[in-house]
């Protein structure tokens, strides 16, 4: 793969992935029977949330590790 | 991407984005307890509760919950009623009569009943003297800013704005983060670029969310022209055969139960929400217009009308809806979030939290610029970036 494509890549890997998710999440409990898919439903939907906390987080520690 | 390209997008993003985003703010802040209108209005109803009778106690029919609110008001017409699935009542619509209705909705009011014993639970005023309750303000706020059709079609364009405000932010994403890890929020240089990262992520995560609120908020402002198309279309050529036939009188009119009964059997496992009576402008004036919906999560959303002849009782058939009203019906859950029980709502108001962030970020990157004039604001900006990015300059200079 050359340098552009890679770099694309590395780029929309997590938008994508969790577009991916939004979409299946947005979906499975108009489409699914209540249940399973209302679980699967709030767990898909919930990914982008726990992926902020998470880069928030990870700059907090970076932050506390630059400090000391 | 060029840079001549990148800026043209930059520059779409930022006026798409600075037109929209004090609309958007209020549309987010004011979308946060309407996510849970259901809830709130539950807590907030001050009627009287339903009686607490035997599982299983079936509803008491239409024609008596009909012939009650005609005692009640003498000489008044009965719009339609609305028989809930969710909860045990029936709602009578009431106008002091067809001309008065259909020049202005605001003249009619509401008698709630339990769905059982027909007491009668709460009423309302005339719509036009009730005074705005908090999630009719909201919602106002949120949908129209209470100027009716203008407003909503005005508020569809700000949502509109949002939609391409989201598609070019996305354009001009790649480049910005071509040299950066994602999520990358570079904390420890100046705010201004601490607040263009948490943009960038927060943007970019809740990116499809976004797109999809923002797509169907735009399709739910067009509700009012929509159904007024159907109505002038399909509506007008089924019911040309009739036209010229003498409008049933009020003591004409077959039973209303009977023709709730009718489209029940005409359509087995669909659910029966309302009967229109007769006169409406958004009915029929020789039928009773039943609202049919199936009972599957997505079925509850889409509406089937059902025409009963308001002289014979006879079923006149089952109208077939137009592609785009589908599209409205299918619009709706996706945009309010009430389809996946309490933790969905509670879901969606947090990505509404994120992407008040979004604006209000966008909007501070915006003001924060140097007292410099905007232009050359901007150039620093995406000068900013192009500088880390040797393969953007080399690609211009291609």
């Amino acid at each position: 793969m050359n340098r552009r494509g890679g770099s694309a890549s590395r780029v929309w890997r997590w938008p994508m992935v969790l577009a991916v998710l939004t979409v299946f999440g947005l979906l499975s409990a108009l489409l699914g029977q209540g249940g399973i898919w209302w679980a699967l439903s709030w767990a898909a939907l919930a990914s982008p949330l726990v992926v902020i906390l998470a880069c928030v987080w990870m700059r907090r520690r970076a932050v506390v590790v630059a400090d000391e | 991407m060029t840079r001549v390209t990148f800026r043209k997008w930059f520059w779409v993003h930022k006026w798409s984005s600075l037109v929209c985003t004090a609309f958007l703010l209020l549309i987010c802040v004011t979308g946060l307890p309407l996510v849970f209108n259901d809830e709130i209005g539950d807590w907030l109803d001050d009627g009287l509760p339903y009686a607490s009778v035997p599982a299983g106690t079936p509803n008491t029919s239409l024609d008596h919950v009909a012939a009650l609110s005609r005692q009640m008001y003498p000489g008044q017409i009965i719009v339609s009623i609305f028989v809930d699935d969710d909860e045990p009542k029936m709602v009578v619509f009431m106008a002091p009569s067809w001309a008065a209705f259909n020049a202005d909705r605001k003249s009619g009011h509401w008698i709630k009943f339990d769905a059982r014993t027909a007491q009668v639970l709460k009423q309302s005023k005339p719509l036009s003297q009730e005074s705005l309750t908090f999630l009719g303000t909201m919602l106002s706020l949120h949908r129209d800013l209470f100027a009716g059709l203008p407003g909503e079609l005005f508020m569809g364009t700000m949502a509109l704005l949002f939609v391409v405000a989201i598609v070019s932010g996305v354009v001009i994403y790649g480049p910005f983060m071509r040299k950066l890890d994602f999520g990358t929020v570079r904390a420890d240089r100046s705010p201004r670029l601490k607040w263009l990262d948490l943009h960038n992520m927060l943007g970019v995560v809740t990116l499809a969310w976004a797109l999809v609120v923002g797509a169907t908020g735009v399709m739910n402002e067009l509700s009012t022209p929509l159904f007024a198309l159907w109505q002038q279309t399909d509506v007008r050529a089924m019911l040309a055969p009739l036209r010229g036939r003498p409008v049933p009188a009020e003591s004409e009119l077959s039973s209303p139960q009977a023709a709730f009964d009718a489209a029940r059997t005409a359509l087995p496992g669909m659910t029966i929400s309302s009967v229109v009576f007769p006169g409406a402008q958004f009915g029929s004036p020789y039928h009773y217009l039943l609202w049919a919906k199936g009972q599957q999560p997505l079925t509850s959303r889409l509406f089937s009308p059902v025409l009963v002849d308001a002289r014979s009782g006879k079923l006149d058939g089952v109208v077939a809806m137009p592609w785009y009203l589908r599209a409205l019906e299918v619009s709706r859950p996706l945009h309010f979030g009430d389809y996946g029980g309490l933790p969905l709502k509670i879901i969606w108001a947090l990505l509404d939290l994120v992407t008040i962030i979004v604006l209000g970020s966008g909007l501070y990157l915006w003001l924060s610029r140097r007292n410099s004039p905007a232009a050359a604001a901007d150039a620093e900006l995406v000068a900013s970036h192009a500088a880390s990015l040797p393969a953007l300059s080399r690609e211009a200079a291609e």
